[in-house]
């Protein structure tokens, strides 16, 4: 048996069986299958197959209708589903947390940070007037945590500029502003010198 | 409207749809028995064996919560099938699931095959069945819409998730894969 060739035709054979061809389609098919073997055999074939549909139950039509919530009930569950509900409400609550919780970290850092800025750290000027000391360091600003600061006593060689006036007496102060006088430049708050000045001789 | 066989104007399934939406009851009706049955032998033809009622129902429930979404640019009968269609893989998805987990028992084979044969009584249908057991799953609904529901090529498509081209090429394996058969049987 030879194989069919016009593919079209074998394209329109379910169609014919369905019936759904145009009149002029349909008499063509008809007219090509009744000379081909191969169409033939086909067209049985698919026959069989649709005649000897596999067992399906038979459908309760009003069983299945009754199922089916009218239109208008419908519309909104499909519009506006309760699950979304529930999640919009649940973002917007976390929305609401996370600025309230956010807003009050800000305001506590913002707290901390103005304490801190009044306390933790002191700018301590190096000193500038001493010959000696110039030659071995530049004069420069470190910054040194202030609880690392010697809290020295006002003494006749020694100045502390971040020292807290207020804490003297007047006496002490007079006693302070006439040493003041007696110097040509400020010297620093830190402790004794590192390098004696006495001696003179360690150059 | 289409005329019917008794010469009365038959709606359109669009018709349908509006009736049943300005609160027509008996459009539902008339809709769900024009496709009910169309929809079971897809399902028994794609292989399922149990729950085809169930099945069918579940289409339509989900069909008619989702009309607003059907806009007519494919027949209301291909639409229905695809829906039934997701609902076949999900079952599946979820037999597998089940199967993986639950250890299968020796009765379930047993009732299982004689639930076959109870369905399956004539030789022509046995045979026909075992061609359309030889086929995949995809060959098979392909072949079965385009045999015994008489879709074409582009609602095939729509219905499998595929192109009308892959369409054709699965039906024409599926066509000789079981004139093969039947004609060894």
């Amino acid at each position: 048996m030879n194989k069919c060739t016009s593919s079209d035709i074998q394209e329109m054979l379910p169609d014919l069986l369905h019936r759904t061809l145009a009149d002029d389609a349909r008499k063509r098919v008809e007219a090509h299958v009744a000379t081909c073997e191969s169409c033939q055999e086909d067209l049985d074939v698919l026959r069989t197959v649709k005649t000897a549909a596999v067992f399906a139950p038979s459908i309760d039509i009003d069983t299945v209708v009754r199922q089916i919530p009218p239109y208008r009930t419908i519309v909104p569950a499909i519009e506006r589903p309760t699950s979304t509900r529930v999640v919009s409400w649940l973002v917007a609550a976390s929305l609401a947390l996370v600025v309230l919780g956010g807003g009050s970290v800000l305001m506590i850092q913002s707290k901390g940070s103005r304490a801190s800025n009044s306390t933790p750290y002191t700018q301590v000027q190096k000193p500038v007037a001493t010959g000696l000391e110039t030659k071995l360091s530049p004069p420069e600003s470190v910054v040194v945590p202030r609880t690392v600061v010697p809290v020295v006593a006002p003494s006749p060689h020694a100045l502390a500029l971040a020292a807290d006036a207020d804490g003297l007496s007047d006496g002490s102060l007079v006693q302070l502003m006439n040493d003041m006088d007696g110097f040509d430049a400020l010297p620093g708050s830190e402790p004794d010198p590192v390098i004696s000045v006495d001696s003179g001789d360690s150059l | 409207m289409i005329p019917s066989p008794e010469g009365r104007p038959e709606e359109t399934d669009l018709e349908l749809i509006t009736r049943w939406k300005a609160g027509d009851s008996r459009a539902a009706t008339r809709l769900v028995g024009r496709h009910s049955q169309a929809l079971a032998r897809f399902a028994a033809s794609a292989g399922e064996r149990d729950g085809i009622e169930e099945l069918v129902q579940d289409t339509f429930v989900r069909a008619f919560a989702s009309l607003d979404s059907f806009r007519g640019a494919s027949t209301l009968r291909t639409w229905l099938f695809t829906i039934e269609r997701r609902l076949m893989l999900d079952r599946r998805r979820a037999e597998r699931r089940s199967r993986e987990t639950v250890p299968v028992e020796e009765s379930d084979h047993v009732s299982e095959y004689g639930a076959l044969d109870g369905l399956i009584a004539e030789e022509a249908q046995e045979r026909v069945r075992k061609s359309l057991d030889a086929l995949s799953p995809t060959q098979r609904e392909v072949f079965t819409l385009r045999v015994q529901q008489g879709l074409s090529y582009k609602e095939i498509a729509e219905v499998v998730g595929s192109t009308e081209g892959a369409a054709r090429v699965h039906y024409h394996n599926a066509l000789k894969t079981v004139k093969e058969f039947l004609k060894d049987e």
